[in-house]
């Protein structure tokens, strides 16, 4: 591991910006990942019709 | 058994402790080293290795004999499929630099669903192949570890990110910088030539000028593995995203690729334009040759000809805009057989890295059979003062045949050239043109274009037999395979 490291060379700045960056951009991702398996549970499952005859609302 | 040849590694094949690229007997071998065993195993047994291969993302490879390995250490040797023509990041336009850092996240993407990560992200892993950037160290891969952060961030951003941004937010011709800086633009120097706009995008914020801060903050610091680099399976996952968005997200301004037609900017009726085609395609197939280099290529008119004719073809042209356009064309296309190249053939790619081995001069790797200059001469002789003879000598060192266009004085486009400067060229006729290429070359054919007064000419090499063997003091045409392969950061 230490030689990899010292192969590569990241860099301390780079690898504490990185950890900074990556939680950062993690919140939206979060979200943006819920919101998707979201869809693509409403998408995934045959479209039911209830007793009404209407389809369910659609998930946006 | 009998003794084998010598193995000769490759020079630019020496950085990484895991193995190396050798040439033994012609073909390429890749040894791989006691050292990472474990990693070359999972590599295997985890499947990433046929998914990388099967998606077209990793050269394929084919196991080879352990007793092969040049080195003492080898746990295995691989004989990877050879790249025809290797080409460096900084003869790439923006869109094939662009596409190779996708590929490498896209690997890295495929690495993690099988327990495995990317341990470095250099640009010089990648190769262009049947039109399509694919990776070429196979040894790129190790297990990932849980909370570990992702090792090639920084070169990520130094090879790739860093000279994308400064291409789409300052200027095309930026790429050249990688060609100065080996390891990749270093991020202060991006940070500082950067529009102040690019600020405010969240991307080139984080990853270019925070980083290059964070870099200069830290700089001093003796602890290498602060506390904070421990990094969870998702955030990780977020970082990559949040890069490839980055990647992504960067455009050529509009001006950049909306380039006047180039290739129609010519002094040609269109009488005059299906006769030189119809002319370089018969030539071309006359020549007989499996790989042509186009020289000043432009968008490739003439590189499709020379496809056609079933040549590989190199498209050379000095000028970015004219190879990001080409390179556009070729991928909307799907045409795998021409590899367009940014290089000034009046100032080819040097060799460079350590003892000016590691990455091969453009002349080093010339693995042409016939060598297309259409429209180029007077360019070099006239625009660019090179007699006639060191131009023909140049062109002979490329390949051992040649069609070359002559356009003489009278041209409007010589005559173009010619408006803002001093004529100082007495020796510019077709006859200095003859008796300077008749030093290296003789002309097998020459063939008049209709409705112009220009001449296409097919050459070969003086010195070629019959059989198209070359003689010694020619230039070193049998060790096109070897240049070729002198590519391997590893």
């Amino acid at each position: 591991m230490r030689l990899l490291l010292a192969y590569i060379d990241p860099g301390a700045g780079s690898l504490v910006i990185q950890a900074i960056i990556a939680t950062v951009v993690s919140i939206p991702f979060f979200f943006r990942n819920a919101i998707r398996s979201t869809i693509a549970k409403f998408r995934r499952s045959p479209q039911p019709v209830d007793k009404k005859g209407l389809t369910p609302p659609d998930p946006e | 058994m009998i003794e084998r040849p010598a193995a000769e590694r490759e020079p630019g094949s020496y950085r990484d402790p895991s193995g190396f690229v050798f040439r033994r007997d012609g073909h390429l071998y890749r040894q791989i080293n006691a050292r990472i065993a474990d990693d070359w195993s999972l590599f295997t047994y985890s499947g990433l290795h046929a998914a990388l291969v099967e998606k077209g993302l990793l050269i394929p490879d084919e196991p080879a004999e352990l007793g092969l390995a040049p080195e003492p250490g080898a746990v295995a040797i691989i004989r990877p499929e050879e790249i025809g023509f290797i080409s460096y990041p900084y003869e790439w336009s923006f869109s094939q630099l662009k596409d190779a850092a996708l590929l490498t996240l896209q690997a890295q993407a495929v690495a993690a669903e099988h327990g495995m990560t990317l341990r470095d992200a250099s640009a010089y892993n990648v190769q262009f192949r049947h039109g399509r950037p694919i990776l070429i160290d196979t040894l790129s891969f190790e297990r990932a570890r849980p909370d570990e952060p992702w090792k090639p961030y920084r070169q990520f951003c130094e090879h790739f990110l860093a000279p994308l941004a400064l291409m789409a937010h300052r200027d095309g011709r930026l790429g050249l910088l990688l060609r100065d800086f080996i390891d990749g633009v270093p991020l202060d120097l991006a940070s500082k030539l950067l529009p102040r706009g690019t600020r405010w995008s969240p991307g080139l914020a984080a990853h270019v000028h925070l980083h290059s801060r964070a870099q200069r903050r830290h700089a001093a610091s003796a602890d290498p593995a602060p506390k904070a680099a421990s990094m969870s399976e998702t955030r990780r996952r977020a970082l990559l995203d949040h890069l490839q968005r980055t990647v992504e997200g960067l455009h050529l301004p509009a001006q950049g690729t909306q380039w006047a037609d180039y290739a129609d900017q010519t002094s040609y009726s269109a009488a005059g334009t299906a006769s030189k085609e119809a002319i370089v395609g018969r030539m071309l197939r006359a020549a007989s040759g499996e790989r042509a280099w186009d020289v000043g290529a432009n968008t490739g008119r003439y590189s499709a000809i020379a496809a056609a004719a079933g040549y590989e073809v190199v498209a050379v042209d000095g000028d970015w805009a004219a190879v990001e356009r080409h390179y556009l064309a070729l991928r909307a296309a799907g045409e795998p057989r021409i590899m367009p190249l940014l290089a000034d053939i009046a100032d080819p790619s040097p060799a460079i890295g350590w003892a000016n081995r590691e990455r091969a001069s453009l002349l080093e790797r010339t693995n042409a059979d016939v060598v297309v200059a259409l429209a180029l001469v007077h360019h070099l002789a006239i625009g660019r003062n090179v007699p006639l003879p060191m131009v023909s000598e140049l062109l002979a060192q490329l390949a051992p045949k040649l069609i070359v266009e002559w356009v003489p004085k009278e041209d409007p486009m010589v005559g173009r050239l010619l408006a803002a400067r001093e004529d100082v060229f007495p020796d510019y006729s077709v006859d200095g043109f003859r008796s300077a290429f008749g030093r290296h070359f003789e002309i097998v054919e020459e063939a008049p274009i209709d409705d112009s007064l220009r001449v296409l000419f097919r050459m070969a090499a003086a010195g070629i037999t019959a059989s198209g063997a070359r003689t010694p003091s020619g230039p070193p045409f049998a060790s096109a395979g070897d240049a070729a392969s002198r590519k391997l950061r590893s």
